[in-house]
């Protein structure tokens, strides 16, 4: 069974559509990347998923249950949404770190506050996670201390503090510098050697090639192909594909 | 009367001076919050009712609404004007610093970055955790500087009590100037006001400096 | 002498930072204005004190005080101006020269003497006097122990009850002091007092304009209206008796005082 499941999704900004009759599906333990020129709705996709955006028409489904269906042409949510949210985790292009908060109350806080898991468990499940992030040493570091790839490595670890089945990435690495892409990257890496079911939409190509189980390109709002990276990146009969990633490493 | 003697007459003004500042804060601070929330509403009329508020009462002069406050009720509905003072003063600054607060915290609260929302909200805060526990907190570290403006003009404006006859510190300096024919209360009731707002710049440099121990 | 010096030097200085008036360079004692180049002259009031001093129904100031200033100027060949003064600030306000004389019910203290004021000879027998609600059942002053009474700041009235009248006042519940004596009448009218202490003749002409109050007979203290000139003005002040004194004698000062029937004409002492 598929932990995420997306059919026929529509989504227009006024008169601007952005997605467009699209379908997509993530099963357990896969790492799908999502690729595409800007504005080819993949960021929209992404955040359509998370709930960010509402969708126009289509179903969404999490592990079988619907959080979106259309009902006579227009989208209906369920009403108990925060059920939903507590299977996935996003982590955002901009971090999105709470800067009041520590490294450790930025991971404990949701757990605490919104699961109301017990505090001392939590702080040992955190702190162990920190450990293997080689992170520890910033528990009680605010988040302006700390460099761009370590905050986004605590915005990985806040998201995982909450425990979810799949972990959606929005361009994890657009923000840094590129010498500090890289740590972040190793993270996802051994995310996916620990079989964490992931949505990366990036711009890393040769990262995508390396990570994913499943690579989806998508343009002008539809998905123009998807495949093993191999076959994408390798030996693509799409014309479109091909532009776009010959474009790409040229520049 | 020697000098003492009009520094010990005056303080006993002080006192009531000190009443209006703080029962001032206690209420405006809250209601100013919940005029600003108001005024974010997404239902029209409750926002321009909250608009209409603040635009109403940052755009009369404060001795207005006090003497409004004060007599209003009894020249509109014949209810007698209240004895104790210090209710109508004391309402007439709350309505007034609301709205000014309100103001701040408007500017404060569209000054947050959406995506602090956005990350609450995946994390599954509802709406009011995500305000209190997320928002709020850097929205107060954001005013605090035009807060703290605010609450120095609040220190210099109770004197203006004095126009619905509230005996406070300058109400008091202004008699014995008068019956003293000397400049020497006024002098005074400066020295005090300037002494109140050196605390209060004291305090709420020390709250800013203890709040500063991140960046935004 | 010496706390005027100080006095004035707090006036420049206050005045400089707070009234934000413009020209107060110069003190009103050191150039004193001579009387033959005043072709203007400007009258100090208080706007808010019927029937002497108050703003008219087609919107210019009028009053017996303000009419018989009118008429002295007219015969001096001056040119008539009116200045709104803050009540509790007159003085100042005088030496600063923002008007050349306080012309409005002003009581005549030995303290105005005191400090340099030249002050002209009395032209109205006054009395302060305590006014209450018709149905309160108040009879005399006796009978307000306890209650709240309410005072002009900076009349006479006041500084009776801070000194000759203190114990009066001490037997009061609370004294409250207004920044205008309309609003004395409000805080009546409103019950948040329960009497006015005040002048006479505004209270004959309150009772006379408004139905439920009435004045307690009972005589409270004697004084004597006067004109405050600047310390220095002896000659600008014998100037305006002295056209009063040609008006009392063609009958015009008797022809003013007929148009204000709320003024009780055995006050005036230049009738008598």
């Amino acid at each position: 069974m598929s932990v995420l499941a997306m059919s026929n999704i529509q989504k227009s900004f006024g008169s601007n559509h952005v997605l467009k009759d699209i379908s997509f599906h993530v099963d357990k333990g896969d790492v799908v990347s999502i690729i595409g020129p800007s504005g080819s709705g993949k960021s929209t996709l992404l955040r359509c998923a998370t709930f960010l955006e509402t969708i126009d028409s289509g179903t969404i489904t999490y592990d079988g249950r619907n959080a979106a269906e259309t009902v006579s042409g227009k989208a209906v949510y369920a009403k108990n949404l925060n059920d939903f949210r507590h299977i996935f985790g996003l982590v955002f292009q901009n971090f999105n770190l709470f800067p009041h908060y520590s490294v450790l109350k930025n991971m404990m806080d949701a757990p605490v506050s919104v699961l109301h898991r017990n505090k001392s468990e939590v702080r040992d499940e955190c702190m162990a996670l920190l450990e293997k992030m080689d992170l520890a040493g910033k528990a009680d570091a605010y988040p302006c201390e700390l460099s761009g790839g370590q905050q986004q490595r605590v915005s990985i670890v806040r998201a995982l503090a909450m425990k979810p089945e799949i972990l959606f990435f929005d361009e994890p690495t657009s923000a840094l510098d590129p010498e500090l892409t890289g740590e972040v990257l190793k993270v996802i890496k051994q995310l996916a050697d620990e079989k964490m079911t992931m949505v990366i939409v990036t711009h890393e190509m040769p990262f995508a090639r390396a990570v994913s189980d499943r690579v989806v390109f998508m343009d002008k709002g539809v998905v123009v192909e998807q495949g093993r990276p191999e076959e994408l990146f390798g030996q693509t009969q799409n014309e479109r594909t091909k532009q776009f990633l010959q474009n790409y490493s040229n520049t | 009367m020697t000098l003492i003697n009009i520094i010990i007459k005056m303080s006993e003004g002080l006192e009531k001076t000190c009443a209006i500042f703080f029962l001032t804060l206690l209420f405006a601070i809250p209601l100013g919050m919940i005029v600003a929330l108001l005024r974010g509403s997404k239902f029209k009329i409750i926002s321009s009712i909250a608009r209409v508020y603040i635009s109403v009462l940052r755009g009369t002069p404060l001795m207005l609404q006090l003497i409004a406050v004060t007599y209003g009720p009894y020249y509109l509905f014949g209810i007698s004007v209240s004895r104790n003072k210090l209710i109508p003063v004391v309402i007439a600054f709350t309505i007034n610093y609301a709205a000014y607060f309100a103001e701040i915290y408007r500017s404060g609260i569209d000054s947050m970055p959406v995506g602090q929302y956005e990350a609450a909200q995946v994390l599954g805060y509802t709406k009011t955790q995500t305000f209190f526990k997320i928002i709020l907190p850097q929205v107060i570290r954001r005013i605090l500087p035009s807060l703290t403006n605010e609450i120095v003009t609040l220190v210099k404006d109770t004197s203006m009590a004095f126009t619905v006859s509230y005996q406070e510190m300058f109400t008091i300096g202004k008699q014995i100037a008068n019956s003293q024919t000397s400049f020497v209360p006024f002098v005074v009731a400066g020295v005090f006001y300037y002494v109140f707002n050196a605390i209060v710049g004291f305090v709420m440099g020390r709250v800013e400096k203890k709040m500063s121990y991140y960046k935004i | 002498m010496k706390k005027r010096v100080i006095a004035l030097i707090l006036a420049a200085l206050i005045a400089s930072l707070t009234f934000s008036l413009a020209g107060c360079g110069k003190s009103g004692v050191d150039v004193p204005v001579p009387a033959e180049k005043a072709k203007v002259f400007t009258m100090g009031i208080d706007p808010e004190y019927p029937p002497f001093s108050y703003l008219g129904d087609d919107g210019e100031y009028t009053g017996f005080d303000v009419d018989v200033c009118k008429a002295v100027c007219d015969y001096l060949g001056w040119e008539f101006k009116v200045f709104g003064v803050n009540w509790d600030q007159k003085l100042v306000q005088l030496d600063s020269n923002e008007c050349d004389c306080v012309w409005s019910c002003m009581t005549i203290l030995d303290s105005m003497k005191e400090a340099g004021y030249i002050i002209s000879r009395p032209y109205f027998d006054n009395e302060q006097v305590l006014l209450v609600k018709a149905d309160s059942g108040f009879k005399s002053s006796a009978d307000l122990a306890g209650k709240d009474v309410a005072v002009q700041l900076g009349t006479s009235g006041e500084s009776l009850l801070n000194e000759d009248l203190k114990d009066l006042a001490d037997s009061f519940g609370k004294v409250v002091t207004c920044d205008s004596f309309l609003k004395c009448f409000t805080e009546l009218e409103g019950n948040a007092v329960d009497a006015v202490f005040v002048d006479r003749p505004v209270a004959d002409s309150y009772v006379a304009e408004h139905e439920g109050f009435v004045i307690i007979d009972e005589d409270l203290g004697a004084e004597q209206y006067g004109i405050a000139f600047r310390s220095g003005d002896e000659e600008l002040c014998s100037q305006v008796e002295g056209a009063i004194d040609a008006l009392v004698a063609d009958g015009t000062y008797a022809q003013i005082a007929a148009k204000y029937t709320d003024i009780d004409e055995g006050n005036l002492i230049f009738l008598k």
